[in-house]
């Protein structure tokens, strides 16, 4: 190899580094979750960690093309190095919990887990919105609506119709899709890590 | 009388001065199989997403709910599904997804391409995701790039963009016809798994038109809306119909640099059979890589597509179980060369008549 094709070699490597250079930055940069929250929450059995949850995930679209209720979707450019992966919003659509997507996944992206050990987050619930909390008549209908019951949401004792959330929630969403208030006062949040905040509080933390 | 005379020069017609027919040889239509292939992949592709909506209607209950259009829509996915299943919201989950990942009848296939990929994003091995990619794996090895001409549905699109593209040459427009170093598409695979790594994002997704196809047909009839792929998917097309013919499948796919490295050593290939080869060059017009098939210059780029043997005249093109091409084995011994070394009677000076290897 003569001189001329070592520079023009090293010359080529050296801008092939620099235009990858943007890339490895991105994720040694990217901040651990973005500041706003989110609505749109990840299928179940999704893994934890959102930025190997989009490593992990192809973008196949399998999940969307099993779920019964289609509330799977994808990410567009809006996700950003999340296009192609799934998302549930539970205000236009919510999970029922019927386990096909986490069948489906031929990665490890979604993996097939029991029902209770679920974590799309918890739900929360806005008592200064809330008609049965702001005494603006009966609902229950988040209440009536959980699949999972009592363990996950249930009236406060001896106030009917005002609606507790429980540890048991797995946040799937359904009681957001059916709430009457157009302001949607119950919502799902991530679930608190350590010390465990009040249900019922709005706090700042929300969102994932 | 005249006419008989007229032909027996050519060789070719010797079937037709016997007073028979031509054989029928399968090989000679096994590029309609592939066409029949192609589009039996692509049309799936389309009803699986519809069938995925008439599933979601029939689990909701919602025959009374739909609008006019619906309800026929319904009817029709119900006059389709109606032979084979009688619980349609169940039994039709057994056939998902496309050629990126698909499970058919509880088999979990995933392309190669796929499976590189998230090992380079996650930088870990998730075996029960590897495994998927073992049959592809293997049917690669065996047959080389089949894949890119037997079921890629973005080749569907490919190749009739290249009939259209040679259609609007025939009306007189001036398209690109340029050539690249095909070895490019190595270099935009292994750059694009480092980057994949550098970044935890499944970038070959991205830029894979099959994986590509696959999704937006599946987002445009299900979800709604073509999603940003199809602006890349356009763009290819475009790439292909005004700088080089078929450019991106040549140059840039990183799936097919995948295939072509694992069919390397393919047991069946494309051979040529010099002694009747008349050197007409068809087979090198019609490749869709830019291969030289009558030089039998194949080498692992050659996706088995038989579209050379489908328009050789003489037939000499023919499949073979041989892990290794043929050196190249001089000009075709019916072709214009060796006829006019026969003529200035090299024969008789002791020669070989039919060049180096022949």
């Amino acid at each position: 190899m003569d001189r001329r094709a070592l520079i023009k070699g090293s010359a080529r490597a050296v801008a092939g580094l620099t235009a990858a250079a943007p890339f490895g930055l991105a994720r040694l940069l990217a901040p651990e979750a973005s500041a706003a929250p989110s609505t749109r929450l990840k299928p179940p059995g999704a893994l934890a960690d959102d930025s190997a949850f989009t490593a992990a995930c192809i973008g196949c679209g399998l999940c969307g093309e099993v779920c019964p209720p289609r509330c799977i979707r994808f990410y567009q450019r809006d996700g950003g190095d999340a296009a192609n992966t799934p998302y549930i919003d539970p205000r236009a659509k919510s999970c029922t919990l019927c386990g096909k997507c986490m069948e489906v996944c031929p990665c490890d992206a979604l993996g097939v887990i029991p029902l209770t050990e679920i974590d799309m987050g918890i739900a929360q619930i806005d008592r200064n919105a809330c008609y049965p909390w702001v005494d603006r008549g009966v609902c229950g209908a988040c209440v009536v609506v959980c699949p999972l019951g009592e363990r996950a949401i249930s009236f406060e004792f001896a106030t009917f119709y005002r609606p507790i959330v429980q540890d048991g929630c797995i946040g799937c969403g359904q009681c957001v899709e059916v709430c009457p208030e157009p302001s949607l006062p119950i919502r799902i949040v991530a679930r608190p890590k350590g010390s465990v905040a009040p249900h019922g509080r709005v706090t700042q933390s929300a969102g994932a | 009388m005249k006419s008989a005379t007229h032909l027996v020069d050519t060789g070719a017609v010797v079937n037709a001065a016997a007073g028979s027919r031509p054989t029928f040889l399968v090989r000679r239509h096994l590029n309609k199989l592939r066409w029949l292939c192609l589009s039996l992949v692509f049309a799936t592709l389309v009803l699986l997403p519809m069938l995925h909506v008439y599933q979601s209607y029939v689990a909701a209950h919602a025959y009374d709910l739909l609008s006019s259009p619906e309800r026929t829509f319904y009817d029709a996915m119900q006059w389709i599904t109606q032979p084979f299943t009688d619980d349609p919201a169940e039994d039709l989950d057994s056939i998902k997804g496309s050629t990126w990942s698909a499970t058919l009848f509880g088999l979990k296939l995933s392309d190669p391409l796929a499976v590189a990929g998230q090992i380079a994003a996650t930088l870990a091995v998730y075996w029960p995701f590897v495994l998927t990619a073992a049959i592809p794996v293997a049917f690669t090895v065996i047959l080389g790039r089949f894949f890119c001409g037997w079921i890629c549905p973005a080749t569907f699109l490919y190749e009739l963009n290249t009939n259209f593209g040679l259609a609007l040459r025939r009306l007189g427009f001036r398209l690109g016809g340029r050539r690249f170093d095909r070895r490019l598409k190595y270099l935009v695979l292994v750059v694009g798994l480092l980057l994949s790594a550098l970044s935890g994002a499944m970038l070959m997704a991205l830029v894979y038109p099959p994986a590509i196809i696959g999704r937006e047909i599946y987002y445009v009839i299900a979800q709604g809306a073509f999603g940003t792929g199809m602006v890349f998917f356009v763009l290819t097309l475009l790439f292909d119909l005004l700088v080089a013919r078929r450019g991106f499948c040549r140059y840039l796919c990183p799936g097919g640099a995948l295939y072509s490295l694992l069919g390397r050593f393919r047991a069946v290939r494309i051979q040529r059979d010099v002694d009747q080869c008349n050197d007409c060059m068809r087979c090198n017009g019609v490749c869709e890589f830019g291969l030289d098939p009558m030089r039998d210059g194949f080498g692992q780029e050659c996706n088995n597509c038989a579209a050379c043997i489908a328009v050789c005249p003489t037939d000499v093109l023919r499949f073979r179980l041989r892990v290794n091409d043929q050196e190249y084995q001089g000009p075709g011994h019916f072709g214009p060369i060796c006829r006019r070394r026969m003529r200035a009677g090299e024969t008789a000076a002791g020669e070989q008549p039919f060049g180096e290897n022949g």
